[in-house]
């Protein structure tokens, strides 16, 4: 027994050692490039779309390693990885503490306005003078400080079908469609032209939300955080009510295949909604080269001005790679050559005024997949509209819970009071703090 | 543990009872370092009001028994969710674990009759085992799969012409149960069937033989004989399923993507707990129902054993 002890112990020790050696090692394989650039730099976010702009358009010192960490956003996975790491950020050692992250305009609050995060002024991020100003609102704390970027500025459009619009509307010119679909007043009357004519108007229930909720005059939760409905999203579950008892829209949630299958050539749909990251990324169905129908698209401003979503770089404290987190942001917001590259060959509507200007007005520039469209110049009429007010840190979870809660209702399950009691329910859980009416 | 250890005398002889103790002090300590102390930290931590707000830490804060309170107190639609979430788990549990022993019953005996004399028994056995070696989410990800509104039962029962309409398995209460008792059921009766021949081959030959020549039917030597000394084993597996249905989590949270929908009527009540675990890290109201969760296991265990093992003690 004690020989069995005593080996462990050694064995113990010896491991220790070599853990040790290993550490220690390291640092000197590094080039004496950066004093202030660690070795591994970890990059948190919750989906590919970043991490594929980074491979392709920035080129990491030698020396240093990526490593992603990767988590789904769904039910604020997340967002709970992210803060294990943040809150453990004083601790980890260097090669774990997280050097940057991604967020969300739903949740981007949370973060900006907290000590985990740090001013990017001082890291050496300092020219805001192309970027659009609520990019830089969305990132800033109430102190007045900058503490992100985003890369790419999100105006949502809708992302309409041009065969099925010529079929209903008589006319696929974005600009006509348009003229016709310029109120929730013609909009909802046109939903029932479709329906006459065999064709969905949305495909998913929560498909108008972000263009209702965006528009809202209040937040979530007013200043005694107490839970509050603004007219808005009122009028949103109205009209959703309408279309799901009318059978324009499928029953579908926002991300779910039904609704994606909605967007393969044989799709009944007519409109989505969505900013430049949509279509180029979760629109993939709508490219697939056997079933999709690329080209068939075009996009106008819809009924009223929103924005949906984007994603924003931030710096939290503590991390060991400053100057290299600072050379990213730069590099994603003032590069012209790789903004440039951003929207010519990824479609992105970038977050560089200058870059999207070049585009909007070249004659030659135009989406292949919405048939020749400049979407650029389109959405770059669209960024004056954008405000960023009323935002919570609970957004992304009271959205994503509102809508799961009133699905039960819109398939019929149960009646809108236990629909709206559930999201009470789902409320208490998921944000103690949050007091309900 | 360590008692029995009086004064020694060398003439009285060698005591062996404290190897025995000895013996079994690993599992002791074992159980008081990883579930007595959790379990009482558990309680002591279901007294405290402990939750993040954003990346906001409040609390702890001791509110007494405040938790429990809640977590019994109606809300706005006048329900209780904790009884509700009881009423879920124990439905989703008879749905799938009545036909799961029943099946199992049957096929251990089966299985074990020297007069079916089954041939290919080892592979048989290990087919049925077979679903329970998939992981939980993977198989819950494949059902979800095969019946959701685009997947490919409803495009079966379509172009079938058995339905004219999708069928949304997951907007009906029933669906969603069936679903789920299914694949527990599926998943656990190999198990159960396993457990139950190893208690059948325990039993000696010689009553079967006995009961043949006194000219008992099946049926009466499987009332008669089978299942009195079967007893034992059978409590055992009745419990055991009950603790694990009652614990029930994985298979509903992934099909139903932790909604436990419609209506919450597929939530059970490890989801409910996990509900504020994930966001909120809640752990005075997580907390407090994990104390309710083991003490209704406890008493349920405990009903269970006194009224099935009563008459046959």
């Amino acid at each position: 027994m004690k020989k069995f002890i005593a080996m462990l112990l050694v064995l113990v020790m010896v491991l220790s050692l070599a853990a040790c050696g290993e550490k220690k090692e390291e640092p000197k394989n590094d080039t004496p490039a950066e004093p202030t650039s660690g070795t591994v730099l970890n990059i948190y976010a919750w989906n590919e779309e970043f991490k594929g702009f980074f491979e392709k358009y920035y080129t990491v010192p030698e020396g240093v390693t990526v490593n992603w960490v990767i988590t789904p956003s769904d039910n604020g996975a997340y967002q709970q990885k992210l803060d294990e790491a943040l809150l453990a950020q004083a601790s980890a050692k260097d090669e774990d503490k997280v050097d940057m992250f991604l967020a969300e305009a739903d949740y981007i609050l949370k973060y900006v306005n907290s000590d985990a995060t740090q001013d990017i002024t001082k890291m050496g991020v300092t020219d805001f003078s192309n970027t659009y100003k609520y990019t830089v609102q969305a990132a800033t704390d109430p102190n007045g400080v900058v503490k992100g970027v985003s890369f790419q500025c999100c105006p949502s459009a809708l992302i309409y079908r041009r065969s099925i619009a010529k079929d209903v509307l008589g006319t696929d010119d974005p600009a006509e469609v348009q003229e016709l679909l310029n109120s929730w007043d013609k909009f909802n009357a046109v939903a029932a032209d479709a329906k006459a004519k065999g064709y969905y108007m949305t495909a998913s229930f929560a498909e108008t939300f972000r263009v209702f909720s965006n528009n809202a005059t209040s937040a979530w939760v007013d200043k005694d955080n107490k839970l509050q409905f603004d007219p808005m999203i009122n009028a949103w579950i109205d009209q959703t009510e309408e279309f799901v008892k009318n059978g324009y829209t499928l029953t579908a949630g926002i991300w779910d295949d039904e609704k994606n299958q909605q967007m393969f050539a044989e799709g009944k749909t007519m409109c989505f909604f969505g900013p430049a990251w949509y279509f180029n990324f979760c629109m993939g169905n709508a490219q697939d080269p056997d079933k999709g129908c690329s080209g068939d698209w075009a996009i106008c401003e819809g009924p009223q001005a929103h924005f949906w979503g984007g994603t924003w770089l931030l710096a939290p404290a503590g991390t060991d790679n400053e100057e290299l987190v600072a050379d990213i942001m730069n590099t994603f917001i003032n590069n012209e050559e790789v903004c440039s590259k951003l929207v010519s060959d990824e479609a992105q509507f970038s977050n560089n005024q200058a870059v999207n200007a070049k585009f909007a007005s070249d004659p030659n520039y135009g989406s292949e997949f919405l048939g020749g469209q400049n979407d650029v110049a389109l959405f770059a009429g669209m960024t004056d509209n954008i405000k960023w007010e009323n935002h919570t840190i609970y957004d992304q979870l009271l959205n994503e819970g509102l809508q799961t809660a009133l699905q039960d209702w819109y398939k019929g399950a149960i009646d809108k009071e236990t629909a709206l009691a559930n999201f009470y329910k789902y409320v208490s859980e998921t944000y103690p703090a949050i007091v309900l009416p | 543990m360590e008692s029995g250890s009086g004064p020694l005398k060398k003439t009285k002889g060698i005591s062996y009872a404290k190897w025995g103790y000895f013996f079994i002090a690993p599992f002791f300590i074992a159980y008081t370092l990883f579930t007595l102390v959790p379990q009482l930290m558990t309680f002591y931590n279901s007294l405290f009001m402990n939750y993040r707000d954003g990346l906001t830490q409040v609390g702890p804060t001791f509110i007494g028994f405040k938790n429990y309170v809640t977590l019994f107190s109606p809300d706005s639609g006048g329900q209780i969710g904790m009884l509700k979430y009881f009423g879920n788990t124990l439905a989703l549990w008879i749905m799938g674990a009545v036909p799961q022993i029943l099946i199992a019953l049957l096929l251990a005996v089966f299985f074990t009759s020297y007069r079916l004399n089954i041939k290919g028994q080892p592979f048989f056995k290990a087919v049925i085992y077979m679903p329970n070696l998939i992981m939980a989410s993977a198989f819950s990800m494949l059902f979800f799969t095969l019946f959701s509104n685009v997947g490919p039962v409803n495009q079966l029962l379509v172009s079938s012409g058995l339905s004219d309409h999708v069928i949304d398995f997951f907007s009906m209460k029933i669906t969603v149960r069936s679903l789920i008792a299914v694949m527990n059921f599926l998943m656990w009766f190999g198990n159960t069937t396993i457990l139950l021949m190893a208690g059948i081959q325990g039993i000696d030959q010689s009553m079967f033989e006995a009961a043949s020549l006194d000219g008992a039917s099946s049926l009466q030597t499987f009332f008669k004989v089978t299942l009195p000394l079967l007893m034992p084993i059978l409590i055992y597996t009745v419990i055991t399923a009950m603790i694990g249905g009652l614990q029930m989590f994985d298979v509903p949270q992934v099909l139903t993507n932790g909604k436990g929908m419609p209506d919450r009527t597929s939530m059970t009540m490890v989801m409910y707990l996990n509900n504020f675990l994930t966001t909120s890290k809640n752990y005075g109201m997580a907390g407090a129902i994990s104390v309710v969760l083991f003490i209704v296991s406890a008493g349920l265990s405990l009903f269970v054993y006194n009224t099935l093992s009563k008459q046959y003690k």
